[in-house]
């Protein structure tokens, strides 16, 4: 009875002395609040749960608490209002373009600390691709977050009806796409599918990008959308419909574009590769990729130019140092060349750095494949997407024009640029 | 007594068929969309609703709802959205029901006054109110748990207005009656208003079931963990997939196995649901 | 009388109960009270407040006041908010007119039709009910899918015959209606079923008696006596009209242009930008205010009604 007493007693003491060391023996450890967005259909939680157990391994101290949060607008919507009450992720996948209002907000922390106390972080930040940095720099050119699950619209075609029609390259400028177009034009098939719903703005960058005249100014601060590349490129979309008849008019679907595609009730259609993976399983014809072809016939024939699109990862200010340090291990993993290449090739995105192209992944991926080849080889002609200061308001104001005109709402286009143009000056004067 | 009701009953027949197919028909407007919802999900997760036959398409495959059930935990996601809903509800029917008494039968200070003050939430839609209602889910230390979902619900404007009218509605002598016989305020709830406010309770505990079935936003911003969230962030988990565009079959998949609890549960008593209107009607 | 029957009690009633007695009715609502106030009513005031603010460029330095220079924003067409808000509000009471004006009938029409002997009458209800035990957020993909343009159910259907109906700007709002009527008839079908059921049965045996058709029993007899709870319907329907944002985030996001754009999804839209937060709140107030405005006209019918039928 006594011995079974003092058993309970020691036993009891030893739990409460673990009770007391452990926290103390545990205070190196620190656990992350991840958060992502866009779940995808190959099932992102999954992914960055495996993800996180590989980088645990490496890192004992640090356990990554995988959050998924919605739609990229949910989860910005998400983290503005946690961070405003102290709480919030210690890491994130934001949108490339949620960049200044953060800044603004005081609710990030700028990389570029971090790549400065690490050894090699010059030639880390040099292995990514130019064209996405572009949307990770403030207007200094101080480096705030880090490419991550980037995207970039490309154009992509019904090769067999390519050989059918005797096309023997892809468009490589506006003239040769409304004729392609107008070729593969046929009884329930439309010739090109591009889509305008929703967020038109990203798409139709291209033209400006191509068209040489840039839609924001170096610093952010001024904005260039009544052009005449702007109203060029409204009035090229409208004669699609409306003059050669090649795509049916009012504002097309951007979610059920691949089906459209694939299942063969458009020819072409004006996507982002994270639909590649998706396209080459259902398509059943062989199926092309090649550069957006919106701008007019340069000098070699060619009139190329696109936005790049996607996320970035991002560090929080309301996160301890010690936070910080280890949110930036895991911020240098999930850039790895090997965790990029993974990531591409199972979700379609496009690997950030150039050394994972380098990999076995990726080398065996576009050598069966060799359609990811496109996108990545695209970036040479990528522009940065679009962000200013106000970035959410003018994407706002320039997606109401665009929608509106390209669904024949508004029919003075004028008029609707210069209003447009007028309210985004007006934000920017604030 | 035999032959008059027969004769109006007769009168109705005709009536009645005609109104029985116009009830059929209305009723298979409203279910084609959960029968093509059904008949999707079963679809290759590539293939159109205008390829091969639009019932069955070109083969039939349990291939989506495979996938759909890797994409989330959807077990706990279940136990989550019925500890939200259930301990929502269980909540709301106590302070319906007091708050609709005390505004319904009673007189005091400044009732008609604190009445307008609880319906002002009818009017404020709660998702604006994020950033200083996650502020005061913090303060409160109730971050990532079931309880935050529910809280704020755990007052109802809509569920006082229901009950305030329903009690409104029993002769006041059947409370008279029940006094005089020496029944305490709980006991008169107990046996005189509730069980007369049956259908009310039914309809209000459909209406709250439902809405918090759907909600989505709150639930996530104030939580974090799998283990707490409902159902709503598996199914959204299989609508954002906007970067490979809409993957319907998948989506079907995913949006049959929210649903088909509760019109389970619903299918099951639907019939008690009706007694109960109508036992209530006949008092 | 209105008047004169609350002094009355005031003046005799509060002197005579023992002061536990008093005190109880203020007990009873303490809990809900309490919940509104803490979520409702708090951030109300400060929304009140904020919508009088104008944030700074840097979330660290002060706002400014502004008065009511955020409400005069959003009705001046310059301005980025302004030149889309007036349309949206439009679209906002057109939609929950519209939901109503549809939806109302069809609830009360199928309440009618369920309400009576038939048979596999359960499947027919849960056909009218399920809708509503959907997730709006699965009820917007559902039409997503139905509505698709070239691959949707429709398009399977009507084949070249089907228009565009989430990307022409004449059909957008409409189509949303259609969805919304779809999603909610069947709840408000229950509430008039619920009202339906606590007509007592012997008014229609003596109805019936004096020779009265079904149609004269619905006119003279089930309407009139369904008179609360179809205000009651309409308050709910409007309140909850003004609320949908889901199926706007499922289906169309606002567009075309702001064709199908809603007040709240509007807010939402823009909340994403710290700056605009002063104007948010004010969207929120001006939102308030319209809800109040419906729901108080309506509830003062009720009182009304419930006056008169009082015994």
């Amino acid at each position: 009875m006594f011995s079974r007493r003092l058993a309970f007693f020691l036993v009891s003491l030893i739990a409460l002395l673990l009770a007391v060391v452990a926290p103390a023996a545990a205070q190196e450890s620190v656990t992350l609040d991840f958060y992502f967005p866009e779940a995808t259909a190959n099932n992102a939680q999954g992914i960055f749960e495996e993800y996180a157990a590989q980088f645990s391994e490496a890192h004992p101290n640090i356990t990554i608490n995988v959050v998924y949060q919605g739609s990229y607008t949910d989860n910005r919507t998400i983290i503005q209002t946690q961070t405003a009450a102290g709480e919030g992720p210690d890491v994130a996948v934001m949108l490339s373009t949620d960049l200044l209002s953060f800044i603004e907000a005081g609710t990030v922390v700028p990389v570029q600390q971090f790549v400065d106390s690490t050894e090699g972080g010059a030639d880390y930040v040099a292995d990514f691709f130019d064209a996405f940095l572009l949307n990770s720099v403030d207007e200094n050119g101080q480096l705030w977050s880090i490419p991550f699950q980037r995207s970039t619209p490309i154009l992509y075609y019904n090769a067999d009806l390519f050989s059918e029609a005797g096309i023997e390259a892809a468009p490589a400028n506006r003239d040769e796409l409304v004729a392609a177009a107008t070729a593969l034009t046929a009884e329930g098939r439309s010739g090109l599918w591009f889509p305008s719903e929703g967020f038109p703005i990203w798409l139709f960058t291209a033209f400006q990008i191509a068209g040489g005249e840039p839609l924001v100014a170096e610093r952010f601060d001024q904005v260039f959308f009544n052009t005449t590349a702007t109203a060029e490129g409204l009035q090229y979309l409208l004669d699609l419909s409306k003059v050669h008849q090649v795509m049916p008019e009012g504002a097309l679907s951007w979610g059920d574009g691949p089906t459209i595609f694939a299942s063969g009730q458009a020819a072409m259609l004006v996507h982002t590769t994270g639909s590649l993976t998706r396209i080459l399983s259902e398509a059943p014809f062989e199926v092309g990729t090649a550069f957006l072809p919106f701008g007019p016939a340069g000098e070699d024939g060619t009139g190329y130019g696109a936005p790049t699109g996607g996320g970035n990862l991002y560090i929080f200010a309301n996160s301890s140092p010690e936070e910080q340090a280890a949110a930036w291990e895991w911020v240098q993993f999930l850039s790895s060349p090997e965790i990029q290449a993974d990531w591409t090739a199972r979700t379609g995105y496009i690997a950030a750095r150039e050394s994972a192209w380098a990999t076995d992944t990726l080398t065996a991926l576009v050598a069966e494949k060799p359609q990811y080849a496109v996108a990545r080889d695209q970036l040479a002609f990528a522009g940065k997407e679009f962000t200013a200061f106000r970035s959410i308001d003018i994407q706002n104001v320039i997606n109401t024009t665009l929608s509106s005109v390209i669904a024949g709402d508004v029919t003075d286009i004028p008029a609707a640029l210069e209003a447009a143009q007028a309210q985004i000056d007006s934000l920017l004067a604030e | 007594m035999n032959a008059k009701p027969r004769s109006i009953s007769r009168h109705f027949s005709w009536g009645s068929v005609l109104a029985n197919v116009v009830t059929i028909l209305a009723a298979g407007i409203w279910l084609t969309p959960l029968l093509f919802t059904a008949l999707m999900s079963f679809r290759p997760p590539a293939e159109p609703v205008t390829q091969g036959n639009i019932f069955v398409g070109t083969i039939l495959t349990t291939e989506n709802y495979t996938r759909a059930w890797e994409i989330a935990p959807w077990p706990d996601h279940y136990r989550n959205s019925i500890i939200f809903v259930v301990g929502t509800l269980a909540v709301q029917l106590v302070t319906v029901t007091l708050a609709g008494y005390a505004f319904a039968r009673m007189t005091f200070f400044g009732r008609d006054l604190l009445l307008i003050l609880v319906l002002l939430q009818l009017m404020i839609p709660p998702g604006v109110l994020l950033a200083q209602n996650f502020a005061t889910i913090r303060d409160l230390g109730l971050f990532d748990t079931h309880v935050a979902m529910m809280i704020p619900y755990w007052g109802s404007a809509f569920g006082t207005l229901l009950l305030r009218q329903a009690f409104r509605e029993v002769p006041i002598e059947l409370e008279e009656a029940a006094r005089i016989d020496g029944a305490t305020l709980v006991q008169v709830l107990r046996h005189v208003y509730v069980p007369l406010a049956v259908p009310t309770y039914i309809a209000f505990g459909v209406v709250s079931v439902s809405s918090h079935w759907n909600e989505f936003l709150w639930p996530l911003v104030v939580t974090q963990s799998e283990s707490v969230r409902p159902l709503t962030v598996a199914i959204n988990k299989l609508i954002r997939t906007a970067d490979q565009g809409s993957l319907y079959s998948l989506l079907m998949a995913g949006t049959v196995l929210v649903i088909a609890p509760l019109s389970i549960v619903f299918m099951i008593f639907q019939r008690r649901f009706v007694e109960s209107f109508a036992s209530s009607g006949v008092k | 009388m209105q008047a004169a029957l609350p002094v009355t009690n005031r003046s005799v009633s509060p002197a005579r109960k023992p002061w536990s007695q008093r005190l109880l009715p203020y007990l009873m609502i303490a809990p809900t009270f309490l919940i509104v106030f803490l979520f409702t009513l708090k951030p109300a005031v400060s929304a009140v407040i904020d919508s009088t603010l104008k944030p700074a460029r840097l979330a660290q330095d002060p706002p400014a006041f502004v008065g009511l220079q955020n409400y005069a924003d959003l009705f001046n067409p310059t301005h980025h908010l302004g030149a889309r808000f007036g349309g949206i509000l439009l679209n906002t009471v057109l939609f929950a007119f519209g939901t109503v004006a549809i939806g109302m009938p069809l609830a009360l029409g199928f309440a009618l039709l369920i309400n009576r002997r038939l048979p596999l009458r359960g499947v027919w209800r849960f056909g009218f009910v399920y809708p509503s035990l959907l997730p709006l957020i699965g009820a917007a993909s559902i039409w997503a899918f139905i509505y698709a343009d070239q691959v949707g159910l429709l398009a399977a259907i009507l084949r070249a015959a089907n228009p565009n109906w989430l990307g022409s700007p004449g059909l957008v709002l409409g189509a949303v209606i259609v969805v919304n009527v779809w999603s909610q008839t069947g709840y408000y079908m229950l509430l008039f079923l619920a009202g339906l059921q606590g007509i007592p049965r012997d008014l229609y045996e003596a109805a019936a008696l004096d020779g009265a058709n079904y149609w004269q029993q619905l006119l003279r007899l089930t309407l009139p006596l369904l008179r609360r709870t179809t205000l009651f319907v309409l308050t709910v329907s409007f309140t909850f009209a003004f609320q949908a944002v889901e199926l706007l985030q499922g289906l169309t996001e606002g567009g075309p242009g702001d064709r199908s754009n809603l007040i709240l999804y509007f807010i939402y839209q823009n909340i994403g930008e710290r700056r605009n937060w002063g104007h948010i709140n004010a969207i929120t107030i001006i939102l308030a205010v319209i809800v109040l405005v419906f729901t108080l006209s309506s509830f003062l019918f009720f009182e009304r009604g419930g006056r008169e039928s009082e015994r």
